[in-house]
């Protein structure tokens, strides 16, 4: 009598049209008895197992068999909502206010336990529930802009980001807060210091190599670092605040030009290179560089001119000449990290040369990420130069593509575009490189 | 009473999150500073627990040694789950018949007391519905977890607590049995079984600190009390006595006052800060001058029941003083046991005025570096005074080595659970053992050994305490006699180790088979067995130099009969006296001078024989 057979399905099926929070009762067929609340499946889970959360707090995972039982106990969902209102009133934005832009990233995620990763949280009630403290100094406003991991920021996000920075000082903020994912969060550093050339106060970006749904999250002493040297530094550039060591107690300010991220998991992720950061922030307070810019007495500047039609080029062993002329189809500049002082392989002499003839810009960077790019030390730069090869100085890699994108939106001469990337425009360059400081 | 144990086991192998070794350091590179706030679970309650932690707002600071890396620094996510203790796990599990989960999900447990950098431990539940026999009655096993060890603390001090990184991330296992244990003994007993079973698994740290049991303690009409972190399993039993004592004595005091007032305490204390520099002696002297706040609060109904009568050490008194100490105080006085502590006289009777108490009102004092911290602290102890209307509060308490508790912190619920999203689930049908695989159990163990070998059941358990069943079945199995291996392994190394320092290097095969070897041929006698056992563990030496470095060369009959001439010429009047009877008077003599180099039996032979051939009436 097939048909009286319970079905291979039905306990699954039951569980599966539950609402996660559902508690359930399942008696196995297999001996065991287990009462719980569903919780959400998770990312990579297959076939018949559901998980449940326990009284005593512990999920576990159960394969059902056709002939379990399963009992429904409650179907309110007794897992609450993903989010809950902040706790207390918000300081008033009367007074001398810092905004908060939010973009995503791991500063403004917290777990999804439906994909089992982390998600950006949703609104700024959701943000503060992560950093009630987050207004202590003085008023806030959050202004959501994006909400995505920083990997998916793109280069007119930049300037949209850039625009909405601008008017938020037209606005009258004191400082700007972007809170942003830390993979990419240099690039948007650099492309922001070039997008506003005078700056009435801080911006400063910040991010979080922990998520914040952690109790040891470095989100919460960034931001309030960060949010401190937007109110009250005297500082007129583009900036990223991050842990300066392990500890929770210090903070590095690093030029938005001359940072990148060299860890990835690491709360001191962030350096600048081929030099000392340009301040601190610790319990003594906020110190800065001397060459640090202070905030400009005129209005905020926006220049917001950019073309995408630039590449960034690692070379490595074995990279195909006929792949990268390929690749760079329509491109007006090509920003190469060469080995070394700055070197390619001569296989690659005919691209660059064909490029160059076509009037693309081709510039050279160290993907040692630190000293300098110099053509006169090889023979092999001494041929590229020859050929036409702009070689940048200590510039980082990405820091010369972002500068590219902005050059080649504000020229369509080369010698213009030529002479704007070898042009220190906001302390993207530096000229001494004293012993002892080896990055 | 109702006892349930929760024992922790750390395990001999690697780290359970990443590749380092399971070991304490002595050796600290470089110190870090953090702090921790409170997060909630999946639906962002936080747990009681949790919100009691954050509210002492600490500085964490963290040694950094060669037992740890960028994972315990919480720098780096944690890395794949340790198959080895996973392994170890599954086979306890096995032994325990305990049936392990289709797939286990590894959880965050919050813990902000900052012993753990991230500000949780990982834990995941493996196995549940086990069973364990302990002297012919069945416990149950609810659940074996897996789980991190917390950072080691190492000192505490205002407002930063101190810890060292080398033993976070040592693997637990943790055995809960269910609330069927009903006295002190027998929680001893069950405790001891659970550790012979994990030792079975051959894969368990030893020493102090490597099992750690926590009690959950109910008597009728009281609550579950958690006391945590039991080393000492002899003063199990005086944990669950006192306790006991102390839920009994905490419902006669709620009976009482209820008798008396239904008046519940203010809500917000007086405050009592000038009254500090009228305070002239005492240990409440000179925090005026200090700019100390003091405050007071009325306990309607109280008076007399907070300090005595003193029974086996227990007072509400101090429990109250234990939860204002929770919150970074000194302590508190209580109405009962003043005059005293320079507050007496007219100062007494203005606390009493200020505070309106009634002849049956009792009171608390307070004094803190700041107002808002006193009021904070005096909060928690209203909340005390609120529950011992209603009788026991659900506590975590922490042991002291008297046998009573203090307490800790709030009973933790499942608001703290989330799972760890950054490691995978685990399905343990991949990496558990098969039956034929599982170390024999301690109880299947004890019986086999005690039959084939014929020795006392007793003696057999404690050479599994030993964790020694290994080399005593290879040791009785190369023919050396059952009784004489049973006594080196169960007794004399024991006795041999006593008085060296921690740790105790265990003797290698070869070395026990020497001393056994020395026994056989007579070189020592079994007495001396221990003394050269110790000084080869203190100097390593072999087993003929410890036996010469303690005076224990071997002896030869005919130095033993000279010796034995020589005493019975030195006691000439006394063998005239006493005729052979003086065998019993002079035994211990020889005996203090050739112990453990010949076999007492031998000595007495020699002894005997000397004396009857001296007091032989001669042939006439």
């Amino acid at each position: 009598m097939a048909s009286e057979e319970p079905r291979a399905s039905d306990a699954l099926r039951t569980l599966e049209e539950l609402p996660a929070g559902s508690e359930v009762e399942i008696i196995r067929a297999s001996g065991g008895t287990f009462r719980g609340f569903l919780v959400p499946r998770t990312r990579g889970e297959v076939g018949a197992t559901i998980h449940l959360k326990l009284a005593s707090g512990y999920n576990i995972g159960l394969h059902i068999a056709p002939q379990d039982v399963v009992r429904i106990l409650a179907t309110p969902p007794a897992l609450g909502p993903n989010r809950v209102a902040p706790t207390r009133p918000r300081a008033g934005g009367n007074g001398e206010w810092v905004a908060l832009l939010t973009t995503g990233g791991t500063i403004a995620s917290r777990i999804d336990y439906r994909t089992g990763g982390v998600r950006p949280v949703q609104d700024e009630d959701e943000l503060l529930t992560f950093y009630p403290h987050l207004d202590q100094g003085g008023p806030v406003r959050v202004i959501p802009i994006f909400d995505r991991l920083s990997e998916e920021i793109l280069p007119g996000d930049w300037l949209e980001l850039a625009r909405r920075v601008a008017q938020t000082f037209q606005d009258g903020a004191r400082g700007v807060v972007v809170a942003h994912g830390t993979d990419t969060l240099a690039f948007t550093a650099a492309a922001l210091s070039y997008a506003l050339p005078s700056l009435p106060g801080p911006v400063v970006l910040v991010g979080a190599q922990r998520s914040p749904d952690r109790p040891s999250s470095d989100g919460s002493s960034n931001l309030g670092a960060a949010t401190e040297l937007a109110r009250t530094g005297n500082l007129g550039e583009v900036v990223v605040v991050m842990h300066r060591g392990l500890s929770d107690s210090a903070f590095a300010i690093h030029r938005g030009t001359r940072v990148r991220k060299m860890h990835s998991t690491r709360r001191d992720a962030f350096e600048t290179r081929n030099g000392a950061p340009l301040g601190v922030i610790d319990e003594h307070g906020i110190h800065l560089a001397h060459e640090a810019r202070t905030r400009s007495a005129g209005a905020v500047r926006l220049d917001d001119r950019l073309d995408e039609r630039g590449a960034l080029v690692w070379f490595y062993p074995g990279l195909a000449p006929e792949r990268v002329e390929h690749s760079l189809e329509g491109v007006r500049g090509v920003i190469l990290a060469g080995t070394g002082l700055g070197h390619v392989a001569r296989g690659h002499h005919g691209w660059i040369r064909r490029a160059i003839d076509r009037g693309v810009f081709v510039g050279m960077t160290t993907q040692c990420l630190a000293g300098i790019a110099d053509p006169y030390v090889y023979t092999t730069g001494r041929e590229l130069g020859a050929l036409g090869v702009t070689y940048l100085q200590d510039i980082l890699p990405e820091t010369a593509y972002v500068k590219l994108l902005f050059a080649l939106g504000r020229s369509h001469h080369g010698d213009e575009v030529r002479r704007f990337l070898l042009e220190d425009v906001v302390g993207e360059f530096e000229p001494r490189h004293p012993v002892g400081r080896s990055l | 009473v109702k006892v349930g144990l929760e024992v922790h086991q750390q395990l001999a192998v690697g780290k359970l999150f990443c590749d380092c070794p399971s070991q304490l350091s002595e050796e600290v590179r470089e110190v870090l500073v953090r702090r921790l706030r409170p997060t909630g679970g999946e639906n962002l309650t936080v747990d009681p627990a949790v919100a009691f932690e954050a509210a002492r707002g600490h500085l964490f600071q963290y040694e950094v040694t060669d037992s740890d890396c960028l994972v315990e620094a919480d720098e780096e996510p944690p890395h794949a789950i340790n198959p080895e203790a996973l392994r170890v796990a599954l086979t306890v599990s096995a032994l325990l018949h305990a049936r392990p989960l289709d797939e286990i999900v590894v959880m965050r447990k919050i813990v902000i007391d900052g012993s753990n950098t991230s500000g949780f431990q990982r834990t995941a539940l493996i196995a549940v519905d086990g069973t364990i026999e302990v002297e012919g009655k069945q416990y149950s096993i609810p659940s074996v977890c897996l789980e991190e060890d917390a950072a080691r603390k190492i000192g505490e001090k205002e407002g930063e607590v101190r810890y060292r990184l080398d033993r976070l991330g040592i693997p637990l296992v943790e055995i809960a049995t269910g609330p069927e244990i009903t006295e002190g003994p027998e929680a001893r007993a069950v405790a001891e079984e659970i550790g012979a079973v994990l030792r079975a698994t051959r894969k368990v740290r030893r020493g102090i600190g490597t099992i750690r049991e926590d009690l959950n303690v109910s008597t009728p009409g009281g609550t579950r009390i958690e006391i945590k972190g039991v080393q000492e399993l002899r003063l199990i039993q005086k944990y669950v006595e006192q306790e006991e004592i102390r839920q009994k004595f905490l419902l006669a005091i709620r009976d009482r006052v209820r008798e008396r007032s239904s008046e519940l305490p203010s809500e917000t204390g007086v405050n009592l800060t000038s009254l500090l520099s009228a305070i002239t002696s005492g240990p409440l002297r000179e925090l005026g001058s200090r700019g100390h706040a003091a405050l007071g609060l009325r306990l309607p109904g109280f008076r007399g029941l907070l300090g005595g009568p003193v029974r086996e050490g227990e007072r509400l008194g101090r429990e109250l003083a234990d939860y204002a100490r929770s919150q970074g105080l000194k302590g508190l006085l209580h109405s009962d046991e003043l005059p005293g502590y320079g507050i007496e006289g007219p100062l007494l009777e203005r606390v009493n005025l200020a505070l309106a108490c009634g002849p049956e009102d009792g009171f608390v004092l307070l004094a803190a570096p700041s107002l808002d911290r006193g009021q904070v602290a005096l909060e928690k102890v209203r909340l005390r005074v609120v529950a011992a209307r209603e009788g026991i509060p659900a506590e975590t308490r922490d042991p002291l080595p008297d046998g009573r508790t203090r307490y800790s912190r709030p009973l933790p619920g499942r608001d703290r659970m989330y799972p760890e999203t950054d490691v995978p689930t685990i399905r343990p049908a991949l990496g558990g053992p098969g039956p034929e695989q599982l170390p024999e159990l301690p109880r299947v163990a004890r019986e086999r050994i005690a039959r084939t070998c014929a020795l006392n059941p007793e003696v057999v358990s404690q050479i599994i305490r030993q964790d020694a069943l290994e080399p005593f079945e290879a040791l009785v199995s190369r023919g050396f006699p059952a009784p004489a291996v049973a006594r080196l392994l169960a007794q004399d190394v024991t006795e041999g180790s006593v008085g060296l320092p921690e740790p105790v290097r265990e003797l290698r095969f070869e070395e026990l088979e020497a001393v056994l070897q020395g026994l056989g041929r007579g070189q020592f006698a079994k007495e001396g067995v221990p003394k050269i056992i110790h000084a080869m563990l203190e100097h390593g030496s072999s087993v003929e130099a410890a036996a010469a470095r303690v005076g224990l060369a071997p002896l030869s009959r005919e130095e033993l009969e000279r010796l034995t001439e020589a005493l019975l010429d030195a006691n000439a009047a006394l063998l005239q006296e006493r005729g052979e009877r003086a065998v019993s008077a002079l035994m211990g003599d020889l005996m203090q001078q050739v112990r453990g180099r010949r076999d007492g039996r031998e000595v007495a032979q020699v002894l005997e024989a000397g004396v009857r051939r001296r007091t032989a009436v001669p042939p006439t």
